[in-house]
């Protein structure tokens, strides 16, 4: 069982073996993936992760496969950590970096989580994967299915962007387009996947998928010479990747990796669906569901977030917060992002980029502060965002005088 | 007859059926409540907290809509009606 000791809780504290198991079998909590930390300190640290493999199986103590051979060999991970100090300087910021997981094997961080749980469909010989998916997921299962040999099923609402609605395809996965929101999709894949006993990465893989995304918290702490930042800006849906950040900072700690430093982490919704952050300001703390999201982040487009509770639990333990930037300041982040690192994240980056900008311009967040962004889906995925954004092309005659018109006026120099 | 469908954790209070047709009319607390006739006080301690609430990771459904949008547990369940019972587990 390698480093695995087993699942817990994060609700009631109910502990199992590692087993097929989506929730707490008690109170349907979600469940967490524990390690015998004491074996995993043996054999991960800084020097025996020098000249591992540039993917996320080089933090594979912390990551529970059991079969080495059951991975699927996309290479997702080690993406770049881009210092920003263009857009630093645009927002006033001494020390801003941007993990990019834009470049990753279908161009989203979900390729990371789905590495971990179709390797996990394959030690259980599960005869199919599938997922619920606002677009990146449905293209990273897609690819790793195919890749696997294993059919794949993926439940989407039938609105998605149509480049998100196609990559699937092409990776050879079925789509199952519902005619409602994420939540009715949702739903209905809940059932059919139970039904059928295929192994859903982000509903019944769930505590296991969940670990992949820490590995984007492990290799920005690799990146920044074996240091956390001080913020970690992270876009929210379910609230799972905040959820994921968190535990692997806990993990390092444990580990003895990290000693004082502590990350404030901070969530980023869109205004238009933004039930943890306005479940973050409630009496409660509880998420404030909602019926019919409307924004153009889609990935981010979840009503009813599953990890929400936990996400806001975190961001007030570690002294952070919640922000919702509307669409038009996810728009303008993106461009900011594009226009001073060359970085085209698709509206989730914009809105971490939105909330960067936000937050320094109010206070939250300090001008001396070593800020992270989480950069986490490619810009080419959802180009309709920009329909209007930009006055339509003429074309220019093929002749100097032509050109020499249009760039208004034939100076040299 | 009302159809209630079960996801199989949850299921595991029913003797693992996961679909369940009744001859009933009411609200979803009184559905409920003759389920728990059927199968014993362990459905109810499947879906229950201490104080009478749904547990916080179970969601129900009403013809698709969430019972949250609805009236909750006063929700009026027709004769005909599907009732989803599932642990809440969404996105990521």
């Amino acid at each position: 069982m390698g480093y695995v000791r087993g699942l817990r809780c994060r609700e009631c504290g109910a502990e199992y073996p590692p087993v097929w198991l989506s929730v707490c079998d008690a109170c349907f909590g979600p469940l967490e993936v524990t390690y015998e930390i004491a074996a995993v300190r043996e054999a991960f640290n800084r020097k025996a992760l020098d000249g591992r493999s540039k993917d996320l199986w080089r933090y594979r103590e912390l990551l529970p496969i059991f079969d080495d051979g059951s991975r699927v060999d996309l290479q997702p991970g080690y993406t770049p950590l881009r210092k920003a100090d263009n857009l630093a300087k645009a927002l006033d910021l001494k020390d801003v970096w941007v993990k990019d997981d834009t470049v990753n094997p279908t161009y989203s961080f979900k390729d990371r989580p789905v590495a971990v749980a179709v390797a996990k469909a394959r030690e259980w010989n599960l005869s199919a994967v599938g997922c619920v998916s606002t677009g990146n997921l449905a293209a990273a299962t897609a690819a790793a299915a195919a890749k696997a040999h294993l059919p794949c099923y993926v439940f989407v609402p039938a609105h998605l962007e149509s480049t998100k609605l196609l990559l699937p395809r092409v990776y050879g996965a079925t789509v199952v387009p519902v005619d409602g929101t994420y939540d009715d999709a949702n739903r209905v894949a809940l059932l059919a996947a139970d039904k059928r006993g295929w192994g859903f990465v982000n509903i019944n893989l769930r505590p296991y998928y969940a670990e992949g995304s820490k590995t984007l918290l492990f290799e920005t702490w690799e990146q920044l010479g074996f240091e956390l930042p001080d913020v970690t800006i992270v876009p929210m849906g379910s609230g799972l990747l905040l959820t994921s950040i968190d535990k692997a900072i806990r993990e390092l700690r444990e580990l003895g990796e990290v000693k004082d430093a502590s990350t404030r982490i901070v969530g980023s919704q869109p205004e238009g669906c933004s039930p943890i952050v306005q479940g973050f300001s409630s009496k409660d703390g509880r998420p404030r569901p909602v019926k019919k999201p409307n924004t153009i982040a889609e990935s981010l487009a979840i009503g009813d977030p599953a990890s929400g509770y936990d996400a806001i639990q975190i961001m007030k333990r570690t002294r952070g917060f919640a922000d919702a930037p509307t669409d038009a300041e996810i728009l303008e982040g993106q461009k900011l992002l594009a226009r001073t690192e060359g970085v085209f994240a698709e509206p989730a980056g914009g809105t971490t980029v939105a909330t960067l900008k936000r937050a320094r311009q109010d206070g939250r967040i300090d001008r001396d502060e070593r800020v992270v962004l989480l950069i986490t889906g490619n810009g080419l995925k959802a180009p309709g965002v920009w329909n209007g954004s930009f006055p339509p092309l003429t074309p220019v005659a093929p002749d100097p005088a032509a050109v020499d018109r249009f760039l208004g006026g034939a100076s040299i120099g | 007859m009302v159809k209630l469908v079960l996801a199989s954790p949850i299921a595991v209070a029913t003797k693992g059926d996961r679909e369940i047709d009744l001859d009933f009319e009411g609200t979803l607390a009184q559905l409920f409540d003759a389920v728990a006739q059927r199968y014993g006080k362990q459905f109810r301690d499947r879906i229950y907290d201490g104080n009478g609430s749904l547990k916080r990771f179970v969601n129900v459904y009403v013809n698709g809509e969430d019972a949250r949008y609805l009236q909750g547990l006063e929700t009026r369940v027709a004769r005909d009606a599907t009732v989803d019972l599932l642990p809440a587990i969404a996105g990521g």
